[in-house]
């Protein structure tokens, strides 16, 4: 797969199609993770490399705009990546025809392997311009991808509470949740909002708790679970369940799963005139 | 939990419908408890969620958002924004163990003050029962 | 000869500390895969091996994410405030890595050069802190080209170091010494320290190399890929800016001192909406050059340990090392192989 990718990126580049190919290359030691790179030459397209340590999202590079200053690029996306390019289409964030997806065929990554890849069912990337690579051979139907959050949900009210306490303690706000994400990719984010504050800055319980639902609730109906910021958290904060929680009230309530259509109008932003009330007063 | 505790709600409320709600019933005289403390907004749809957490992080023990009934929102749609958001919002707020039955979502129009009277004196009985928001309030005291 | 407790001593030792009111801090496994130093409750928590070493630092113990510097009140026209007081509450940080406990001699310098921060010096006297040398390290780790290594003292009370049947005592201050007297008992052997990782940098070379590299256009290139989170700087044992902000209501509120980090957007805005820094390749710029040459020109060390956290906390996978390897590439000097 790795001389197929070489070959495709090193003949984009030479034709002009692309100016730069935004794809996974060496890590800084000999089991690491592959480091996001940009390649510009077509030869230094040897650097790219390919494996099932390849973690990183990096649809993430595509709204940013030392990025976008390089001109028009090919990105290299696993399923999961892929699916936030729908997002980002939905919210004209980037112009999809104005790049080259190339999917890479993918049987999970991280080892051991990433929670998410157990109920992976975009091994082969969907949406990609061209995809490398072979569906794998999987052994069985994937998981519910909400069989964590059923899970957490055994527990009492209390009982989840205390659980988020301890764990937005933790919290040192180091935005690497928000930075590695696809959809978060507002110029000013809220919590850099002051005049008023909305959320203290302080690594507070308080505060802490305050950034995790707003983080979560910003990605309502956007987030396409690709686990990036649970992996990116130094202190281990299980967002992932958070965003299992709303993409399962998507799919309940509005039967919608973000980054699958990009037709289908976004769950927050629009709104039907027979949602349901039963709640209301 | 003490005889004296007061519990404290805060009320978001729209301009066009609730609040007016609320002025009709001082208007007629009509008798409800004062631990409401009620914030008006043009709109339901303006409610940032942030906001209901804010309130709670300020204390409150319970909190009201109320507004036009679906159809007859002043800005058309902010309603069904509102209440678009609020079917997600309280997913997580449960998923995440804050209590929701302490937060009430409402529509009462101009007209219905005496909705608006039964509504705070049913919540502010309901509130005291439970107590105050013991849980919430921890994690908002300051640490140094 | 030398001194040394049991193994099963050092337990006791924190449950005692514990006991006698102090606060005590080391390494505890919070969660599979996430070993970091915290406030422990008893010796039960504490991890001692297993891994590297834990993914943030001590310094959260004498420079706190958050806190309080001082509280306002409004009343009328007029202000009224009240200054806080540093805790003066005695803590002993053990299990700490030498690469933790040497960035305190190296943050002493930031913190009293022109004005004394109690914040951080109240603290820091009232803290002990008792190394573990270590026994493994990593292909992040690079402390050995700061002039530390395993059994580096630098900032250690004392140093425990593992052995055959428990560990090795050296109390290295008077602080350290009166934590540990009569608990001790004298063995024949030393420890043995295994070797610590290569040397792969030369941090006068590196100094160099940043002095004549200012302008290189290779700092875009490098800088491509950092996010501009805070997940390096925050982890970092040697990091140290903060935000001071108030927080509060119209009646009044507090005056906080929090964490803040060099990469994130905002570090360098100005009220008028300049921003000198406003790309991530003058972000990652200066974060080199601070560490490796204005703060070494400024004081005469390094603000680097080679703890590698940066770097395995990177959701990108950048560190400084690898940063000065890549930009080693583009320069004139030789960094290192």
């Amino acid at each position: 797969m790795i001389g197929q990718l070489r070959d495709k990126c090193r003949r984009l580049l030479q034709d002009g199609a692309v100016q730069v190919v935004i794809g996974y290359g060496g890590a800084s030691t000999p089991d690491g993770m592959p480091h996001p790179i940009f390649v510009r030459r077509p030869d230094d397209v040897d650097k790219l490399v390919w494996n099932d340590r390849c973690m990183s999202n990096l649809t993430t590079y595509l709204t940013r705009d030392a990025v976008k200053a390089l001109g028009k690029p090919a990105i290299v996306v696993k399923g999961c990546d892929a699916r936030a390019l729908v997002v980002l289409e939905q919210e004209c964030q980037i112009d999809r025809s104005a790049m080259h997806v190339i999917g890479m065929a993918c049987a999970g990554v991280g080892s051991p392997r990433a929670p998410k890849c157990a109920s992976c069912d975009v091994h082969v990337p969907a949406l990609a311009d061209e995809v490398i690579g072979e569906a794998p051979e999987t052994t069985g139907p994937a998981d519910s991808p909400y069989s964590e959050l059923e899970e957490f949900l055994k527990k009492s009210t209390v009982e989840r509470f205390a659980y988020w306490r301890e764990e937005t303690a933790r919290c040192i706000r180091c935005y690497a949740c928000r930075e590695v994400c696809p959809t978060c990719y507002c110029r000013r984010c809220i919590v850099d909002k002051n005049r008023p504050t909305c959320i203290e800055t302080s690594a507070t319980v308080k505060a802490n708790f305050a950034w995790h639902v707003t983080r979560a609730f910003h990605q309502a109906g956007r987030c396409t679970g690709c686990g990036e910021c649970t992996r990116a958290c130094p202190v281990g904060i299980n967002m992932r369940l958070l965003n299992q929680s709303l993409a399962r009230a998507a799919e309940e309530h509005f039967s919608y799963r973000a980054g699958t259509d990009r037709e289908t109008p976004p769950i927050i932003g629009a709104y039907g005139l027979e949602d349901k009330e039963s709640f209301i007063r | 939990m003490s005889e004296d505790f007061e519990p404290k709600i805060v009320a978001f409320v729209c301009n066009w419908c609730t609040y007016l709600a609320a002025d009709l019933a001082g208007t007629n005289r009509l008798e409800y408890p004062p631990n409401v403390r009620i914030l008006r907004l043009p709109c339901t749809g303006r409610v940032d969620f942030n906001l209901i957490i804010k309130a709670l992080e300020m204390g409150a023990d319970a909190v009201v958002v109320s507004g036009c009934h679906p159809g007859d929102c002043h800005y058309t749609a902010g309603n069904y924004h509102a209440r678009r958001r609020w079917i997600l919002f309280r997913e997580l707020l449960e998923t995440m163990g804050v209590e929701t039955d302490r937060i009430f979502f409402s529509w009462i129009s101009a007209a219905e003050s005496k909705k608006w009277q039964q509504m705070i004196t049913e919540i502010t009985d309901q509130i005291r029962e439970m107590g105050p928001y013991q849980a919430y309030h921890e994690i908002s005291e300051a640490t140094a | 000869m030398s001194e040394m407790i049991a193994q099963e001593a050092l337990p006791g030792l924190v449950d005692k500390w514990l006991a006698q009111g102090k606060r005590v801090a080391g390494p505890s496994v919070v969660k599979p895969g996430y070993c970091l130093y915290v406030e422990l409750e008893s010796s039960a928590q504490l991890a001692l091996e297993g891994f590297v070493r834990p993914r943030n630092s001590i310094k959260e113990f004498v420079f706190p994410r958050h806190e309080t510097v001082c509280r306002y009140h409004f009343s009328g026209h007029t202000v009224e405030t009240e200054d806080c007081d540093p805790p003066q509450s005695e803590q002993v940080i053990v299990g700490a890595r030498p690469c933790d406990a040497a960035a305190l001699p190296i943050l002493d310098h930031l913190f009293t050069w022109d004005y004394e921060d109690k914040f951080y010096t109240e603290r820091r006297k009232a803290t002990t802190v008792v190394t573990l040398a270590c026994q493994t390290h990593d292909d992040e780790c690079f402390c050995t080209s700061l002039d530390l290594g395993p059994a580096a003292e630098q900032g250690s009370d004392v140093l425990l170091l593992a052995m055959p049947g428990g560990y090795e005592v050296r109390c290295l201050t008077d602080k350290g010494k009166a934590l540990f007297a009569g608990e001790t008992r004298t063995a024949e052997q030393a420890a043995v320290v295994p070797p610590g990782p290569p040397v792969t940098v030369t941090p006068e070379t590196v100094m160099t190399y940043l002095q004549a590299s200012y302008d290189d256009p290779m700092w875009i290139d490098l800088a491509l890929r950092c996010l501009g989170c805070g997940a390096c700087a925050y982890t970092c044992p040697t990091c140290h800016c903060f935000d001071i902000v108030d927080e509060g209501t119209a009646a009044g509120g507090c005056r906080v001192k929090n964490w803040d980090c060099c990469q994130f957007a905002m570090f360098t805005q100005h009220a008028s909406g300049h921003n000198p820094r406003p790309g991530q390749s003058q972000r990652q710029r200066q974060r080199i050059q601070h560490k490796f040459r204005i703060y070494p020109e400024k004081f005469g060390v390094m603000l680097c340990t080679g703890c590698g956290n940066c770097a395995r906390n990177c959701p990108v996978g950048l560190g400084v090392l690898s940063t000065l390897k890549e930009a080693a590439g583009h320069g004139p000097v030789e960094v290192g192989s």
